[in-house]
């Protein structure tokens, strides 16, 4: 994708992450914060949570990855996110992005989000500077 | 904390480096890190790809043994994860050894509907063997006061 393809208030492509209690356990281990507020609803809900929640560095990397394919090459140069409301392991979710800078040094900053598709809730909110790859 | 004056805190500790660790970038962690988050851009999940390299988030794991320095003033116990932020300034390789700097990169109140919020940034600065700046990593803790 080039910066002249791309314009104030484009939106990416929506994704669902895999989110299942599968991935969010081996995502922790390669993290190595392998905690039970993660992979155990029971231990979670005992520490005062709704259930084992999605950790907030998981969800970053998910913004990152839809970032990625919607302009494949691109660099992300600084990411920002910030956590709302924990997300529930297992509960689908929606990540979502929009343009709202073009930049005259061929980057581009995007808003970021993830909600639950469950209750609509915001989990994550952010912000992306990105430069293209054939900038 | 009534007693604390956080613009005096803030000149005293901004920019204070209170740690610094070595870490090897595992390939293996690297690449499952990229795969379980969902990456499917080759850089980050094909360990063959010329241009191989850690995932945008995957530096935000690493944890210092401390994450204060140790005679920082008390800003309350209840703690919440205020977010992260991760700049790039060159990619993170497999099997490189880095530096990272552990200092505190911000101090600031806010006050709200529920009452005053101290933010703490702690800052954790990579670099790579030739001491090139590879990122930097801000985690924003706040304390409920």
């Amino acid at each position: 994708m080039r910066i002249d393809e791309v314009e104030l208030g484009d939106e990416l492509p929506e994704e669902r992450p895999d989110v299942s209690l599968e991935t969010v356990r081996r995502f922790v281990k390669a993290a190595q914060m392998d905690f039970p507020r993660f992979t155990d609803h029971d231990a979670a809900r005992a520490e005062g949570l709704p259930g084992a929640v999605i950790p907030g560095i998981m969800s970053q990397g998910q913004l990152a990855a839809m970032i990625h394919r919607w302009a494949p090459g691109s660099s992300i140069l600084k990411i920002d996110t910030v956590f709302r409301t924990p997300m529930i392991v297992g509960t689908p979710v929606v990540c979502r992005g929009a343009v709202t800078g073009v930049n005259d040094d061929d980057t581009v900053e995007i808003d970021l989000t993830i909600l639950s598709e469950e209750s609509g809730a915001t989990g994550v909110l952010g912000t992306a500077h990105v430069r293209l790859a054939d900038s | 904390m009534a007693d604390v004056d956080i613009r005096a805190e803030r000149e005293r500790w901004v920019g204070t480096v209170f740690q610094e660790i070595e870490l090897t970038v595992d390939p293996d962690r690297m690449l499952e890190w990229a795969v379980t988050a969902g990456e499917t851009d080759p850089r980050f999940v094909d360990p063959t790809h010329p241009d191989f390299q850690a995932s945008t988030a995957f530096p935000t794991h690493v944890n210092a043994a401390r994450i204060l320095p140790d005679d920082f003033p008390d800003f309350g116990t209840r703690g919440i994860d205020g977010g992260k932020s991760v700049e790039w300034h060159r990619p993170m390789r497999a099997g490189q050894t880095l530096r990272a700097t552990v200092a505190i990169g911000d101090l600031y109140e806010k006050t709200g509907r529920s009452g005053t919020m101290v933010f703490i940034v702690n800052r954790m600065t990579f670099f790579d063997e030739q001491d090139r700046l590879v990122c930097i990593v801000d985690w924003r803790m706040i304390r409920s006061v």
